[in-house]
């Protein structure tokens, strides 16, 4: 077990909890106030809410300005508040201050009070513990450390706990691990010995209270999996280890009662030690728009500046010279003057910075991810699980997707594994070709334990079980029902097996059909039903499985006395493990070839008889292992298993199917047809997974397949100047690259990866060659390689990585990828819980990512370049204004118009179109997948689109001071009706705008584009109303002026044309999207390009055919051994029926746009299973 | 009860069928069509047009005459005068003649134009105390910090009205006189000088600290001194009517309500169009007008005019709007050309891939 980086006192057994003692630690309890902490104990109670009545305010706030945009804003507040710079009245700007802060606040304090809904729930859930001498039911959080708890079957555990003893034999108990690491199996604990016997003798009450023994552990840490300490009772000191501890979060099960130790409570358990933080993952558009926001500010400081020597320059200059204005020259220094200017044009050009644009940003964000988590369409209906968008800012990165990298098993396929076939002595039963639906079921009848599931059709086998002819069969079924660490369990009569692979489920499942029934496990003896006779082997030792060893064994002592080793695992190791001479050896392998091609999971099943005098000798060497040191033992234990595990007789293998998951080969289809490049990384055969990969359309029946020694030719043959970019002129490994790459797979095995990722240079070819490449699959790799593929993608390239998996050890992946997607299926939630995204299904992936995905990058982005725009024509007309007054900082607005701008008249329609918007609906963005295409390669929202909007910025706020400038200049009307008239064109433009840019008007964005539009009018005519003139004449010193203007048909006229003048940018960009709008669907069909090349013989064309199972030629996927010689053709693979690939090309325009629906055409056919004889 | 049977059931996890949560609302996608755009961007460039060609036409008939006095006729004595600091109390009286081609038909409005003026500096528009102008006893004698520097005299008196505006107004006045030809008798064209300013200045921000009926206006104003500049205390601002003094006298009003650009006019009079020969407007023939010449602008290379304009609905004589709205249309045709050249070009390709 890995201990971290602890600190050396860390480590130290300082943590004492004496048992019954709770008036010590009900004292000793840990309390805090603000940061100060007293206490060493925490109590049993969960507090994951932040605020209470008291702190929430202080505390809301402090955290609102860690914010530097809010800092920011405070300091323009109290800026404002100086008369000598302030060219807006405070409340300009604390308006919407305040209005984004008690947004903000009132989003935190809901989460808040959800957190203490869910904290009360559990803190209130009943425990039974013991007092004084009898047993009383209190509530979670009253229990504290040093207490003796009693749990009950089925009952979670309150805290971890030390196991004293439980109803069961030895102590055992087990427990379920699910909302710890997702695993649904059952793994046992056991008590100490001297605990099991001391307090189980007596009545229990009695002997529990007088348990008086001192644990000494660590002090609390996150380490779910280990656990140092030791007990000291009657003068003795026990060792404790993980195998004795229950820890919080788990279930018990199986088990009557438990009765376990505090020792660690709440706060300190490790379950909660352990909940660590989500990783903060910043979208593309984030950065963007930060820099932006950065940029903005500069720009703000340089005008200011720029503004303010201007101003010093008018002052010396012309203002000098007036009498009645040069008194007005702050202590008649224009230097002075200039730099209060400067100051004052900060406050006026503020509203450039867009802060209500962060709290809209996370509005929108947590409503789009509201959406995913309604969306009926993703609801699994069968496992009623909706998805979950964990992480509720990446969303509109899923538009943007642009490599997409799968987990196989459980993520493409159900991970619901059937028996379907298996070779015993050679002889291959059953027949895996005819579709699970179509085999007949064998009458089982005989067995009562049959569960009617077996997919299988071998009436041969059963016969050749029941009359017991032949040995080596019986002896492969026993090696199934013993060779396992399920559990099983009963209920109501059934046999259920807890499994923590399904592989073994469905191992043990088919050996119980075949009536070799694994009836139940004890702590050291297993005892099976053979055909009806139960047979109690006892269980000597477990060789685990891990994913190094791939393998695992058992080693027994069968009812007649002799030893027997069982070992199954991956055909690889096990062969390499047999003795000498092994009978039918060629035929399994030949077995185990066929299976593989059919997309079969295969496993070789081995026995060995153990001489007594070998395993004395090798359990007294291994005993001596358990005393070493970690490192040292981990070594000799490798060796002592490789010992035993070898000289084995072959049995045969098995070949279970794991099923596609429905609308795998569609979503995998139209997923590539958007553009993604998918990779598949599997623990898989090469074999099994180029299968799989035809099967679900991640290659086309005609893809070619480029792996192994020619992948490594490939990427060492291009020029030293080889890069990702340059790579398109490329090498010279086929005639016409270009199209034919696009036709090609690459192969890509664990080790060639490893080796790949260490030589310099080689990862950036092979991101290089991949983005030409159909798609990329990469077979055998680790759960670090994972993660390795994807760092060295994103490193390598500038797409967006999406990672799904659905087991632990996807893992790694989801947390290296930009986005991380669980899915919530048969391996529990460890995926889930380190992703963004949970879905119940892959196929889901298509609306998650075209649907929800693309709105979300198109109305984000839009959003964002709308909201930025029409801030910045707002404020830009300050800047003209104030060529024409002296660079005095004089606003062009009203203050309350500022107040109101971007708050109210503006900011409601545009967040209603980033809530509604649909460019089109979510069944055309499924039905052209080419529409998504735009995001991946950044389409929307680049320097080049800001460049864009800042341009139409320019202009517009140009027009939007300069109409109004033609009208009012040298003319009666006064600056304040020309503060109306701009702010109105202001108004015209933004909302003429929205009217262009809104293409989905659902009723709330009419009515508030409506009421947004008429508050202008409205809350301008209060401003400017006499009453509150009289009663605050400096803050209502507009008074009447719209009451004049709106009756002045001139300004109507004026602000009508500057508005709509300012919005023909936008006009022109609407029209000519209208004009050359073409769904792009044409556009996906001729990206089909030419057809293929027919490539020489260094890349193997895979002949593709009506038969799945003969669709796959071998690629050498040994690592170099079998091309060790150098490039030499290999012979096409002589089974496959060629179909498309030797279709005949056909030149002309005409054909190439048919190219694709022959391939769609076809591929269902070929996807689904074939049902010839 | 549905809620409650909804939570437990095997549909716990349902989301709720409604239109908002699955994205469904009823909406309306306009389906465009280049059919539609492109003949939109044409209407719209004829709406602009015939808004632009009537608004020129509307302005056509109005008639203007503007007069730079600043160193006409004998003014320029005034002008000179001026320049010498010493003269800056002294009165100066002046004349400019001119003559009218063309009858002016209808209400001929009389401005004052300030040109290089700058009224809309921060500093300077800020520098008045509206608390003070609409009769606050308070702030009459206590002028808001904002009118800084002129709040109060050297002898600590505070200023009413206070503030860079007050102290700034324009104090030239005008007669005007018409004299159809040489020889004619000479008549005194008579201007409304009051209803000049907007009804709400008039009778919400404006208005004098009140008063008891015994009092009189300077009584009222007592313990106040008027504007550095100004030659004439707040109260007599208007010697012939007694209601147009203080503050609430019309000029301080229309000085007060800033312009928004350096160059400006304002307000002085309207025609008074009820006797003889004055009853259709201003007859052609040969005007002067007697100024009293005080405002200095040779310091800001400022200059002084007065303009004689009739009105149209819209206002005065304002010849960019119209042109203004003629470009605009001028360039929605071009970008509706060069759309439709696009669309002919390659639009049509797009449809024809589509089928």
């Amino acid at each position: 077990m890995a201990i971290g980086d602890n600190t050396k006192a860390d480590l130290e057994l300082t943590w004492e909890v004496r048992a019954n003692c709770r008036q010590r630690y009900a004292r000793g309890r840990r309390r805090s106030f603000l940061c100060f902490r007293w206490g060493q104990y925490a109590d049993n109670t969960v507090r994951s809410y932040k605020y209470s009545l008291l702190t929430f305010l202080p505390l809301t706030l402090f955290e609102q300005f860690h914010r530097v945009a809010n800092i920011y804003y405070l300091l323009i507040v109290v800026m404002q508040a100086i008369p000598a710079i302030a060219s807006l009245r405070w409340y300009t700007n604390a308006i919407p201050l305040i209005l984004v802060l008690t947004v903000r606040g009132l989003k935190d304090l809901a989460t808040d009070l959800a957190r203490r809904k869910s904290d009360s729930q559990i803190n209130s859930r009943a425990s039974d513990v013991l007092d004084s001498t009898s047993f009383c039911t209190v509530q979670w959080k009253d229990l504290c450390v040093g207490d003796v708890v009693r749990i009950h079957k089925d009952q979670p555990v309150p805290a971890d706990l030390l196991l004293l003893c439980s109803s069961e034999e030895y102590s055992l108990c087990y427990v379920e691990t699910a909302d710890i690491d997702g695993e649904t199996n059952l793994k046992y604990k056991q008590a100490l010995s001297i605990t099991h016997n001391e307090l189980t003798s007596e009545p229990s009450e009695k002997s529990l209270a007088d348990f008086d023994g001192v644990v000494w552990c660590e002090h609390p840490n996150n380490r779910l999996y280990a656990f140092r300490g030791h007990l000291r009772w009657h003068g003795e000191d026990h060792v404790l280890n993980n195998d004795h501890i229950l820890l919080r979060g788990t279930v018990l099960r199986n088990t009557q009662v438990a009765y376990g130790l505090m020792i660690y409570a709440g706060a300190d358990t490790k379950i909660l030690r352990s909940c660590g933080k989500l990783r903060v993952k910043s979208t593309h558009v984030d950065r963007l728009l930060n820099k932006m926001v950065i940029g903005i500010f500069a720009f703000v400081l340089l005008t200011s500046l720029l503004m303010a020597v201007g101003h010093g320059a008018f002052e010396s200059q012309v203002s000098r010279f007036i009498p009645a204005l040069s008194a007005l020259t702050v202590n008649g220094d224009p230097v002075y003057s200039a730099f209060l200017t400067f100051w004052s044009y900060i406050i006026v050009l503020n509203p450039l910075i867009p802060m209500a644009l962060y709290i809209s940003f996370d509005v929108i964000h947590v409503l789009h991810s509201l959406f995913i988590n309604w969306d009926r369409e993703m609801r699994w209906e069968k496992k009623d699980s909706p998805a979950r968008a964990r992480n509720t800012s990446l969303n509109e990165q899923l538009g943007q997707v642009g490599h997409l990298l799968s987990d196989k098993t459980g993520t493409l396929t159900q991970n619901h594994l059937l028996f379907r076939q298996c070779c015993i002595a050679g002889r291959v039963y059953g027949d895996a070709s005819i579709s699970v639906e179509e085999t007949q079921q064998m009458d089982l009848s005989w067995n009562p334990f049959a569960s009617g599931q077996l997919s299988m059709w071998a009436p041969e086998l059963v016969q050749l079980l029941r009359a017991r002819q032949c040995p080596i069969v019986s002896e492969f079924f026993t090696a199934l029902a013993l060779c396992h660490t399920v559990m099983p369990e009963q209920s109501k009569g059934a046999l259920l097996y807890k499994a923590s692979s399904p592989d073994e489920e469905a191992l043990v499942g088919a050996a119980r059909d075949l009536g070799w029934v694994f009836h139940s496990r004890r702590r050291d003896n297993l005892t099976l039903l053979e055909l009806g006779v139960t047979r109690e082997y006892q269980l000597l030792a477990t060789l685990e499985f891990t994913s190094q060893r791939r393998r695992m064994s058992i080693l027994v002592r069968d009812p007649e006395g002799g030893l027997k080793l069982y070992c199954k695992g991956a055909d690889m190791v096990i062969l390499e493990r047999l003795q000498a001479g092994c009978p039918c050896l060629e035929s399994t392998e030949r077995a185990l070839e066929s299976f593989a091609q059919t997309c079969l999971r295969t496993l070789c099943v081995a026995v060995r008889c153990v001489p007594e005098e070998l395993w004395e000798c090798w359990s007294k060497v291994l005993t001596d292992a358990a005393t070493m040191a970690t490192g040292e033992r981990d070594a000799v234990l490798e060796a002592l298993h490789g010992d035993m595990e070898s000289q084995l007789l072959l049995l045969g293998a098995t070949a279970i199917e794991d099923r596609l998951q429905e609308g795998v080969p569609e979503t995998i289809a139209l997923l590539r047809e958007a553009g993604l490049k998918i990779w598949v990384l599997t623990g898989d055969k090469t074999e099994t997974a180029v299968n799989i990969g035809y099967f679900s359309k991640l290659l086309d029946p005609d893809t070619c397949l480029l792996g192994g020694q020619e992948l490594r030719e490939v990427l060492r043959s291009a020029d030293p100047g080889y890069s990702a970019s340059s790579s398109r002129q490329g090498n010279a490994w086929c005639v016409n690259m270009k199209t034919a790459r696009a036709k090609t797979a690459l192969v890509i095995s664990g080790p060639e990866l490893a080796e790949f990722v260490q030589e310099p240079g080689m990862g950036a070819k092979l991101i290089g060659l991949a983005a030409q490449c159909q798609s990329v699959l990469c077979c055998r790799v680790t759960p670090g390689q994972k993660a390795d593929i994807v760092t060295l993608i994103r490193k390598y390239s500038s797409s967006i990585t999406m990672a799904i998996g659905d087991g632990a050890n996807d893992v790694n992946m989801i947390k290296t990828a930009h986005i991380g997607v669980g899915i919530a299926g048969v391996e529990g939630g460890q995926a889930v819980q380190n992703a963004d995204f949970s879905l119940a299904q892959f196929r889901f992936l298509q609306r998650l990512l075209l649907v929800h995905g693309r709105w979300s990058y198109r109305r984000i982005t839009f959003f964002v370049l709308f909201f930025i725009h029409k801030t910045c024509n707002f404020a830009l007309v300050n800047i003209w204004f104030g060529f024409f007054n002296g660079f005095s900082a004089q606003s062009m607005y009203e203050n309350w118009f500022i107040a109101m701008y971007t708050s109210l008249y503006t900011s409601i329609p545009i967040q209603l179109y980033a809530f509604f918007e649909q460019d089109v609906s979510a069944e055309s963005s499924l039905k052209s997948p080419g529409l998504y295409r735009p995001g991946p390669l950044n389409r929307l929202f680049n320097p080049l689109t800001i460049a864009a909007m800042l341009a139409q910025t320019l202009f517009s706020s140009l027009v939007l001071f300069f109409i109004p400038y033609g009208v009012f200049h040298d003319s009666p009307l006064d600056y304040q009706t020309l503060a109306v008239t701009v702010s109105m064109a202001d108004i015209f433009c933004v909302d003429a705008e929205l009217l262009l840019l809104t293409r989905h008007w659902t009723v709330f964005n009419a009515v508030f584009l409506c009421i947004a539009f008429g508050f202008f009018f409205i809350v301008t005519r209060i401003t400017q109303q006499p009453r509150l003139f009289q009663l605050a004449p400096a803050d209502y010193f507009f008074v009447g002026v719209s009451e004049n203007a709106f009756a002045n048909p001139l300004v109507w006229l004026t602000a009508l044309l500057a508005g709509v003048t300012a919005a023909l940018p936008a006009l022109f960009v609407f029209v000519f999207n209208v004009l050359l709008s073409r769904p792009d669907t044409h556009r996906v069909h001729s990206l089909a390009g030419p057809r293929p090349v027919e490539l020489r013989s260094k890349v193997r064309r895979i002949d593709s055919g009506r038969r799945p199972s003969g669709v796959a030629s071998r690629v050498s996927s040994k690592g170099a051994a079998p091309a060790s010689g150098g490039p030499h053709p290999h012979p096409h693979h002589p089974r496959g029926l060629p179909l498309l690939g030797d279709r005949p090309t056909v030149d002309g325009s005409g054909i190439e746009l048919n190219v694709p629906f022959i391939g769609r055409k076809l591929l269902p056919a070929i996807g689904k299973k074939p049902d010839h004889d | 009860m549905g809620k409650e049977a909804a939570k437990t059931g095997p549909l716990a996890h349902r989301p709720d069928n409604s239109a908002f949560m699955q994205q469904r609302l009823p909406a309306w996608s306009p389906m465009l069509t280049t059919s539609t755009v492109l003949p939109f961007m044409y209407c719209m460039a004829v709406l602009c047009l015939v808004v632009g060609v009537s608004l020129l036409i509307t302005v056509q008939g109005t008639q203007e005459m503007k007069l730079d006095y600043t160193e006409a006729g004998t003014c320029n004595n005034c002008f000179q005068s001026l320049k010498n600091v010493s003269n800056a109390g002294k009165s100066c009286s002046c004349r400019v003649v001119f003559t009218l081609e063309h009858e002016f038909k209808g209400d001929v409005f009389f401005y004052y134009g300030l040109q290089n003026f700058h009224q809309n500096l921060r500093k300077y528009m800020d520098s008045r105390d509206d608390a003070q102008m609409v009769g606050r006893k308070q702030n009459l004698k206590n002028p808001s910090s904002y009118c800084e520097p002129y709040i109060r005299d050297e002898k600590d008196v505070p200023i009413a009205p206070c503030g860079a505006v007050a102290n700034s107004m324009f104090n030239d006045s005008f007669a005007l006189q018409y004299q159809g030809q040489p020889g004619d008798p000479i008549n005194t064209v008579p201007l409304y000088r009051k209803g000049i300013a907007w009804y709400t200045d008039e009778n919400v921000k404006f208005r004098n600290p009140h008063k008891n009926k015994s009092q009189t206006l300077a009584q009222v104003f007592e313990g106040t001194t008027s504007p550095p500049y100004w030659q004439k205390p707040v109260y007599l601002l208007d010697p012939l009517d007694a209601t147009n003094n203080g503050f609430i006298n019309e000029d301080l009003i229309v000085w007060m309500r800033e312009a928004a650009f350096p160059n400006f006019k304002k307000l002085y009079g309207v025609l008074v169009r009820t006797q003889e020969p004055f009853t259709n407007g201003l007859p052609a023939g040969n005007y002067s007008i007697d100024i009293v010449y005080n405002f200095p602008v040779q310091y800001f290379k400022g200059r002084k005019q007065v303009v004689l304009s009739t009105v149209t609905w819209f206002g005065g004589q304002n010849r960019f709007l119209p042109i203004a709205y003629l470009v605009t249309s001028g360039l929605v045709f071009i970008i509706a050309i060069f759309l439709t050249v696009i669309w002919w070009k390659f639009g049509k390709d797009a449809k024809n891939m589509n089928e």
